[in-house]
């Protein structure tokens, strides 16, 4: 299972398959029969194991927006050569990200500072609420994104740290 | 095209029968190359995790594409050689998809000696290179050998076809156009570090992929230099310094993916354009195959009602259908590709050779594969039949089929024995692909009759030392010699020694057909071109 | 559901508006409030005039309106915010009103009383009325004065000497405001009395924050409160009329997130009097124009006045529905100086609306705001559902502004219906790109509570499981996991890259 999806924090691997007609989906777990028409009007018929249903999808880079049973989802595609190099290039904790949107208030780290885990790298601003992103881990701060001001999304890539040499 | 019209009673007690006896041997086949794939002492188990490495099976799960078949090539090579230790030879070959491109698959399996090269390993992936060359599919190598088992370094290193071979396939292949990628798994010592290193691209697995020509215990040996393997050779030093590896991986997995969209960037093939039609399944349900093969190799069958479980629709354009009846030809559909049949019901007259001879004539013209159905048990012998020019018919028949441009496969459907071996395009003759059935047997005649002939001159030899021999005695030479025979003239020890690419189930037949004609199709079939038919 | 004004009406406005003062409008605002206010203008025969920021150039205001000007500002909010801007825009528009909406600027006493310096008509009440109901603690004093309901309260600028003395002597709990404040910023609720004193310290220091202005009051709090407010309007001849009562209980962040009305809490004898009440207070400042009395409901039935809107509101959609008046055509008509023209009695009501606001928020996570952009946008359509929306496909949502992107009103005959109805129109509302709180909407109005007609301000702290991400099913798993893989090109690419032969063969071996 070289595929993979992110939804609400999850990783499912999966693969996709095409079937004389339409498609087979390989689960860790099953293998189902799907397909997916698109229609003139936006909208798409997707075909799971015999069962339709309208649903509308859009896409934008690796980002998937389903709306289906009256629920808007949004999946996150993973690429096996993107998803691999991370696994191996050491964990998660490197990559400080925006828990939610807002703007940078204060920065206390700067590339090359060495930080103990839980010390403040740097304190965001939302919904008039200041929030204090601390250090994931004991490291070295190796770069960081924003400067004061700036405003970014959820899941923005404010800082990225190192090992200590 | 008219369908065939069965003439067989599946609900007679000699189709049940048959059916019950075949399957089993279907079985006993399927268990057997299920022990030679999966079996493995439990110390060669745990060295792979130990050393953190993924079986070859899950290795080749994760590289083919997923819902996409694997044709296994001599999946039971071996299994009669080496005390029944090298199952598969230790190699893993086959044709699969990767992103879409069918390629060869030519893999080391590190839980059978470490992966160490046999004769028989030799002999498997050099052939396996042969199929790549001559169907010209991209190869895939998985490398992680041991290299060559020193003790029979004989029977592998020096002669043509031996372990050079597999260097001079590759060449070939490269200069062909024919793309290679070798992912670098384990150790690859000595002559294996050319298998990276003459792939178009190789991929490298940090800490477990090494390449060199000699390792660090022979390094020290040979000039005192002491050294670590990643320092002589591992994944970071080649990928950064020496550029005998291209791509670097963290893991197997990582490693496989990157191999995998390495194979994305091939150019796709021009497929050869032969007749097709969308395919359609036979008519008379393939499992039916078991109660049409009889369970004595002597006993007869229609090779019509096997014809019928393979093809499309089970339906048949038969040529020259009142002549030379015991050769039957025609063509036909299978998985949509139009191919030539010829199949044997009964021995090889005359009037059979020339009509096979022309139909062959026919199919070169027209661009169209033939399939051989071998149940033959040779040309006919005998005064009359020599007077009226058996040798120099069927001398007709092996140059047509030697010199056929066409994509020729050919499955052992039940015996094989004498020139008819030859004329019916046995393995001298380059069949693309030759596929076996569990029952068949092939021999250059019969087992009792050539038990007989060896007991005769025994039994001669004796006499004329003037020792009388009683039955006892005549049964403790020929007996022996029997079971020898019959051994050797078993599928089973056919596809140990790679005279076959591998028993099939017949039930699998129809597909390991349609992958194979698809892949022979890569190569453009050639104008037809003959040596002097002997008039 | 009939068309909202009576076809009748509304040619008859657009008669004699060809007489108004004013034939170009300004709308000083932006997103869904802007194109509602374009609407009536432009049905009315006015030329309708927007001012918009570069964040919202594709906005659909933009596109709908006559007329768009630019304007800027250090913030896209500050742009909204620039009164001298806007009053340029007006002029070199040639527009002979402004229509602020609400928020930004239509609270802004300075800002009515620049329109009217600048010789333009302000849609909305007059500097003073902005005034003084703008000052809570003038207000509160304002209505106490004029005999109607206020919490038992202790105003600090009465005396700041005794204030903390005679907040004591209130009955707990109690509630600290900032004296300047709204929307629920720096309010403190303190249950027990050796806390007042350390409650009022960050209550001040809070107000100073937000509003720039420390002065504090402290009422009595009340349980579990519901949020209740009337619709009035006002001519310039004294004369005052409501349009019925709507309901806001169900809030996050002291944000209203569903409004209706009628109100599920009143009978009508109490309906009567909250709405009688409300007109009496509008009544009593000579109030001019569109405004809501906001009322605090406790379980018992009592009622306090709270504050007083002095402008449109996010929900006056759901008192159209059932008054079945257009309430920015009555705002222009009444700026215009027309006088109502009707008679309390001739107010009626029909049916029962709801409002969702559709907010670009997260529920599971704090009600977080969400950004990205507008891929696909499909709104529900149908009887008794209407959608007041300030986005488009192809623009983005941004951090810039507030998140509330749309407002679906349904409509029904009676509650039960319109619920039904809203769980179908909000299942159909389908944004993609941004997360809303659709999903969370629908949760909430199925909820036996709300079924019920028992929701108050505290609600959905009460329940916090209708805001949490309900656990996905293994069947929708599978089929989001479906859809998404085929329309992922790296997915789809490899699966359609395997010939034909080896597709029908599928994953076999030999």
């Amino acid at each position: 299972m070289h595929h993979a999806f992110k939804l609400e924090d999850q990783e499912y691997n999966l693969e996709l398959s095409r079937a004389p007609a339409g498609y087979r989906l390989h689960l860790a777990d099953a293998m189902l029969p799907v397909n997916l028409h698109l229609e003139d009007d936006g909208s798409a018929v997707l075909t799971v194991q015999g069962r339709s249903e309208r649903v509308l999808v859009a896409t934008r880079g690796d980002d998937v927006f389903i709306h289906l049973g009256g629920v808007a989802y949004q999946l996150r595609y993973e690429h096996p050569l993107q998803r691999l190099a991370a696994q191996s290039q050491g964990s998660a904790a490197d990559h400080v990200r925006a828990p939610m949107p807002g703007s940078l208030v204060a920065l206390h780290a700067k590339p090359g500072q060495a930080v103990a885990r839980g010390e403040t790298l740097l304190v965001m601003e939302s919904m008039k609420m200041e929030t204090t992103i601390a250090a994931p881990r004991d490291g070295v701060v190796e770069v960081v994104h924003f400067a004061v001001g700036q405003t970014f999304d959820r899941d923005a890539l404010l800082l990225e740290m190192k090992n200590v040499d | 095209m008219k369908r065939i019209e069965s003439k067989i009673n599946t609900a007679s007690s000699d189709f049940q029968a048959n059916a019950e006896h075949n399957r089993k041997l279907a079985e006993a086949f399927k268990a057997m190359q299920h022990k030679a794939r999966h079996e493995r002492p439990e110390r060669d188990i745990q060295r792979l995790k130990a050393q953190d490495k993924m079986f070859v099976r899950e290795r080749l799960k994760q590289l083919l594409d997923p819902g996409t078949p694997f044709l296994e090539l001599s999946s039971l090579a071996a299994n009669e050689a080496y005390e029944g230790d090298v199952p598969g030879a230790g190699v893993v070959c086959g044709i699969g998809v990767v992103s879409g491109r069918e390629v060869l698959i030519n893999a080391g399996d590190a839980s059978v000696k470490g992966g160490a090269w046999y004769p028989l390993s030799v002999k498997k992936t050099v052939r396996a290179l042969d199929i790549a060359i001559e169907n010209r599919l991209p190869v895939v190598h998985l490398c992680d050998s041991a290299g060559g088992f020193l003790p029979l370094q004989a029977e592998l290193f020096a002669d043509k076809y031996y372990a050079g071979r597999i260097f001079r396939n590759q060449c070939m292949l490269s200069k062909m156009g024919v793309q290679q990628v070798a992912i670098v798994l384990g150790h690859c010592t000595a002559g294996g570090a050319y298998v990276p290193g003459l792939s178009d691209y190789n991929v490298i697995v940090r800490g477990t992929g090494a390449i060199f020509l000699a390792g660090p215990p022979l390094v020290k040996a040979a000039t005192g230099e002491e050294v670590t393997v990643d320092e002589l050779g591992g994944c970071d030093m080649h990928t950064s310094i020496s550029g005998t590896a291209d791509y670097p991986a963290s893991s197997e997995e990582e490693a496989i993916a990157i191999a995998r969209d390495i194979v994305g960037q091939f150019k796709r093939p021009d497929k050869t354009r032969i007749e097709w039609l969308p395919p359609e399944a036979p008519y008379y349900d393939p499992a039916e195959l078991y109660g049409v093969l009889p369970r004595d190799i002597k006993q007869g069958f229609d090779i019509r009602e096997v014809i019928a479980r393979l093809v499309d629709g089970s339906r048949f354009h038969e040529y020259q259908p009142a002549y030379g009846k015991t050769l039957i030809c025609g063509y036909a559909h299978l998985w949509g590709y139009k191919i030539g049949i010829l199949a044997n019901n009964g021995v090889l007259f005359n009037d059979s050779a020339l009509k096979g001879a022309h139909f062959i004539e026919l199919c070169n013209q027209n661009r169209t594969p033939i399939l051989f159905l071998q149940n033959i048990t040779g040309f006919m012998v005998g005064k009359e039949y020599e007077q009226r020019g058996i040798t120099k018919d069927g001398a007709k028949m092996i140059m047509a089929v030697s010199n056929s441009e066409v994509p020729k496969i050919t499955v052992m459907c039940h015996g094989s024995f004498g020139a008819g071996n030859y004329g019916m395009s046995g393995r001298a003759f380059d069949s693309r692909f030759l596929f076996s059935w569990p029952q068949s047997q092939i021999s250059v005649m019969g087992a009792e009759q050539a038990a007989n002939t060896l007991a005769d001159v025994k039994i001669r030899q004796l006499a004329r030392h003037g020792k009388q021999l009683s039955a006892e005695d005549i049964a403790a030479i020929r007996d022996p010699v029997v079971a020898e025979f019959k051994r050797k003239s078993s599928a089973y020890y056919s596809t140990s020694e790679i005279w076959d690419d591998g028993i099939l189930d017949p039930v699998d037949t129809r597909n390991a057909l349609g992958i194979a004609i698809s892949a022979a199709l890569n190569t453009p079939i050639g104008d037809p071109r003959y040596g002097i038919f002997r008039m | 559901m009939n068309s909202i004004p009576h076809p009748e009406i509304l040619r008859a406005a657009r008669k004699r508006a060809a007489n108004w003062p004013f034939r170009s409008v300004l709308i000083a605002n932006r997103g869904e409030i802007a194109v509602r206010i374009l609407r009536t203008v432009q049905s009315l025969g006015l030329e309708g005039v927007v001012v918009y920021h570069a964040a919202d150039r594709k906005a659909p205001a933009v596109s709908v309106a006559d007329r768009a000007i630019e304007i800027t500002g250090t913030t896209p909010v500050a742009a909204y915010l620039d009164a001298k801007q806007i009053l340029a825009a007006a002029k070199a528009s040639g527009a002979g009103a402004i229509h602020p909406g609400y928020g930004f600027l239509s609270e802004n006493a300075g800002f009515a009383r620049a329109v009217a310096d600048a010789g333009l008509s302000f849609v909305g009440p007059t500097p003073e009325q902005i005034e003084l109901m703008g000052d809570k603690v003038r207000a509160r004093a304002f209505v106490a004065k004029g005999g109607f309901p206020v919490a038992p309260s202790a105003i600090e600028d009465d005396d700041p000497a005794t204030f903390a003395e005679r907040a004591l002597k209130l009955p707990f709990p109690l509630l600290i405001k900032p004296a300047a404040g709204g929307g629920g910023k720096g309010m403190r609720i303190v249950r027990d009395a050796a806390q007042l004193g350390g409650e009022i310290e960050r209550a001040r220091s809070e107000g100073q924050r937000y509003f720039g202005d420390g002065r504090l009051y402290v009422e009595r709090y009340i349980e579990n409160p519901r949020h209740i407010e009337v619709q009035v309007l006002g001519d310039a001849h004294g004369k005052v009329v409501h349009l019925f009562e709507r309901e806001c209980s169900v809030q996050r962040r002291f944000q209203k997130i569903v409004e209706e009305t009628p109100s599920p809490a009143l009978d009508a004898e109490l309906r009567q009097r909250i709405c009688e009440t409300a007109a009496g207070i509008a009544r009593s400042a000579g109030y001019r124009n569109a405004g809501t009395v906001e009322f605090i409901f406790g379980q018992g039935g009592e009622f306090y006045f709270l504050e007083m809107n002095t402008r449109l509101q996010v929900e006056h959609p759901v008192t159209e529905m059932i008054t079945g008046k257009d309430l920015v055509l009555e705002q222009l008509r009444l700026a215009a100086g027309e006088p109502l023209g009707y008679a309390q009695e001739q107010v009626t009501s029909q049916g029962h609306a709801i409002e969702f606001r559709i907010y670009a928020e997260d529920p599971s996570r704090g009600y977080t705001p969400t950004t990205g952009p507008v891929l696909k946008l499909r709104a529900p359509e149908g009887a008794g559902i209407r959608v007041d929306s300030g986005i488009v496909e192809g623009q983005d949502v941004t951090a810039a502004f507030d998140p509330m992107l749309a407002k679906l009103i349904v409509g029904g005959k009676d509650r039960t219906e319109a619920i039904a109805r809203a769980d179908w129109a909000l299942a159909d509302y389908a944004l993609l790109g941004c997360v809303t709180n659709t999903a969370f909407l629908r949760r909430l109005l199925n909820h036996q509570a709300f079924v019920d007609g028992q929701v108050h301000t505290g609600f959905l702290d009460e329940h916090p499981e209708i805001a949490a991400q309900p656990a996905l099913d293994p069947a929708t798993l599978h089929r989001l996991l479906a859809g998404a893989a085929l329309v992922t090109r790296p997915m789809r690419d490899a699966a359609d890259l395997v010939p034909d032969l080896h597709a029908a063969i599928g994953a076999w071996s030999n």
